[in-house]
């Protein structure tokens, strides 16, 4: 099995505002290795943006804080790792694009001058060396057109805004891109050539990626691995054919439910019942016992393990639990 | 750019011709006769209508007007009453003046509001950040004859590191080629007159500067505030660019538009309101120039002061228009 890149052991990162504290990732495990494609699935607000901030140490401190658990990256302590260092990783060896393509471009300079700035910032070039690598650069993620590097921001559509901060990402040939609802701002048939396009550059590169999304449908074309993650915990963990065929966890099997299928003749679409739990009140056992068809007394006294359901599927319900000691017995 | 900067142009045509013809209306509205002022109280009435004549003033007002207008468009702005001097040759030093101390002070200003907002930023919520508003709003709160006085007792008289008034020592005296004292020094290549020229000029700059310094150190905060929280700072961290580049750089330039607007209105305001600086520290500006025009009861001077500072401000704010679409190169497309 290849080199993790990432190993985030049991982080928990909570805000510490004036109305409580809020446990937005609350012991987290992810591992991502050389090369991999993982999803990192979930509702808005279960925590997923704020692990992938918390890994390029761009979470606002205060009010954030890691609280324990550690992030390690090629080796290294991010958690404990000074500005300094962090610095130095992001943007080199470790890269972000963000949701809004149309808002995460500085408006007031070129293409030209924030691509060449993302070089110059870690490797000591010239202006034009630079320039000719964010116009190679640019042609690989398919802007060939002739004078972008010279045009600002608002002079490109949102497709090509994301092809931007892509090639932006990428131009230092990281080990890791972290991509935090890349296509979700953007029409259905640009999302497809940029997925594609992110597919491509994993392939060329070898380049890991954690794609953050809430679509399913993305992690199902995408992904290697699937992590899926509720308030704040991740509750499944498996690769995506397990994920589709036998979903474990009862959150995972609601999500999936909610899925519209072109097969199918329904009335209405299937919801999830209940909300997510409030974050400054979370439930004493399973976070998603409020919520569970299937829950029993135990998952609301008793916060469920992460544990093995097989060999590569972990799942954090009491229900599989149960099952595997039935078949350790038998 | 150039297209932009001709619209913009063009539309100061209406501009400056309303603001003449203000200027033209006020003065005209004021009670008295120019006649009998130049000729005295036992001119003939036969003297009076001969003055009236030489002066154009027995024609329809309109006339006048055009007449005025077209005066000024050869760049001539009437004759003192006083001095008998033309105005358009008088009124350049004194211009020259304000203009540099305004400069001075407003550059004074703008180093010391925006470095002052930015540390706000920088920590907000921390002592830095409190410690340079309470400054700020000190220097909004301070009357100006006050801390120019202060400066005067303190610095010059007590302490004696600068002259207490003047724009250079007496026995400095030179010819003079622009009027601007520094760029004169600078011209001269004599670094002796511009270090004298700078200790004159320093302490009123201050008193003259610390207003729109606090404002523009308020206005930097609240802007800067508001560009911190947007992508694409946040994009430029994950870069992993240096903090330094990411405030003075990408956050400070977006900031920029609110603070330029503020920075315009404040030099307007200086260049026409120095009045109280320039009398404290015996500037020879056209705060002054006026002042004692009002004194005198010389109408054209005060016509064609109060119209210079009135282009001047107008002139400021189409550079701050300019300086938008210089800044933001989404400007000049919004305004097609």
């Amino acid at each position: 099995m290849t080199q993790p890149v990432l190993e985030i052991q049991h982080l928990k990162l909570h805000f510490f505002t004036d109305k409580g504290v809020v446990k937005a990732v609350d012991g987290l495990d992810l591992t991502i290795r050389e090369g991999e494609i993982v999803g990192l699935v979930g509702e808005s607000g279960c925590g997923k943006s704020v692990t992938s901030l918390a890994v390029m140490g761009l979470v606002p401190q205060p009010p954030g804080k890691i609280v324990d658990g550690s992030i390690r990256f090629q080796g290294t302590d991010l958690t404990k790792a000074s500005q300094r260092e962090l610095r130095q990783i992001r943007g080199k060896d470790m890269a972000m694009i963000f949701q809004e393509p149309m808002t995460s471009l500085n408006p007031l300079f070129t293409i030209g001058n924030q691509l060449i700035e993302a070089v110059r910032a870690h490797r000591s070039c010239s202006k034009a060396e630079a320039r000719e690598l964010a116009r190679e650069m640019l042609e690989k993620v398919g802007i060939a057109r002739k004078g972008v590097l010279d045009e600002y921001p608002h002079q490109l559509s949102g497709g090509m805004r994301q092809r931007v901060m892509i090639a932006m990402a990428m131009i230092l040939n990281p080990r890791l891109l972290i991509a935090d609802e890349p296509t979700t701002a953007l029409d259905v048939t640009i999302q497809a050539q940029i997925l594609e396009l992110m597919q491509r550059l994993n392939e060329e590169f070898g380049t890991a990626i954690l794609l953050i999304t809430h679509d399913l449908g993305v992690v199902a074309e995408m992904c290697d691995r699937i992590v899926v993650m509720y308030a704040g915990q991740v509750v499944e963990e498996t690769d995506r054919y397990r994920l589709f065929r036998q979903p474990r966890h009862p959150y995972t099997q609601g999500l999936l439910l909610s899925i519209p299928k072109l097969d199918e003749q329904k009335e209405r679409l299937y919801a999830i019942p209940g909300q997510v739990p409030n974050p400054y009140q979370m439930p004493a056992g399973c976070r998603f016992a409020p919520r569970c068809t299937q829950v029993m007394d135990v998952c609301r006294q008793t916060v469920p393990p992460l544990a093995p359901v097989e060999q590569g599927h972990v799942s954090r319900c009491f229900l599989h639990q149960k099952e595997e000691s039935h078949h350790g017995t038998d | 750019m150039l297209a932009y900067t001709a619209r913009r142009l063009l539309m100061l045509i209406p501009v400056l011709l309303g603001m003449s013809l203000i200027v033209f209306a006020v003065v005209h509205a004021i009670p008295g006769d120019p006649a009998k002022t130049i000729a005295g109280d036992k001119a003939t009435p036969e003297q009076l209508q001969e003055i009236r004549k030489n002066l154009g003033l027995d024609q329809p007002v309109y006339i006048q007007y055009f007449k005025y207008l077209q005066a000024l468009l050869q760049g001539d702005l009437g004759t003192s009453l006083v001095n008998k001097t033309k105005i358009s040759e008088e009124i350049g030093p004194f211009l020259a003046a304000t203009a540099e101390l305004s400069f001075v002070a407003i550059a004074i200003a703008l180093f010391f509001g925006i470095n002052l907002g930015i540390l706000s930023t920088w920590r907000q919520n921390s002592w830095l950040d409190y410690g340079s508003m309470f400054i700020a709003l000190i220097g909004v709160s301070i009357p100006i004859f006050w801390l120019g006085l202060m400066e005067q007792w303190l610095f010059a008289q007590e302490l004696g590191w600068f002259p207490s008034n003047g724009r250079l020592d007496p026995r400095m005296e030179y010819e003079p080629i622009t009027y601007f004292y520094i760029i004169d020094a600078l011209l001269f290549g004599d670094m002796a007159m511009l270090g004298d020229v700078l200790k004159h000029i320093l302490l009123p700059a201050i008193a003259l500067g610390t207003i729109p310094m606090a404002i523009i150190a308020r206005m930097t905060r609240s802007s800067m505030l508001e560009v911190m929280r947007s992508d694409y700072v946040r994009t430029a961290r994950a870069k992993g660019i240096s903090e330094f580049l990411v405030i003075y750089k990408h956050t400070l330039k977006n900031a920029m538009i609110p603070i330029l607007t503020v920075v315009g209105l404040q030099l307007g305001l200086l260049l026409g309101g120095a009045v109280l600086t320039e009398t404290i520290f015996s500037w020879p500006g056209v705060g002054r120039y006026i002042y004692d025009a009002i004194n005198s009861r010389d109408y054209p001077v005060i016509q064609s002061g109060i119209l210079v500072l009135a282009f001047i401000f107008v002139m400021i704010n189409l550079i701050v228009d300019l300086l938008y679409a210089w800044i933001d190169p989404r400007i000049q497309y919004g305004k097609e």
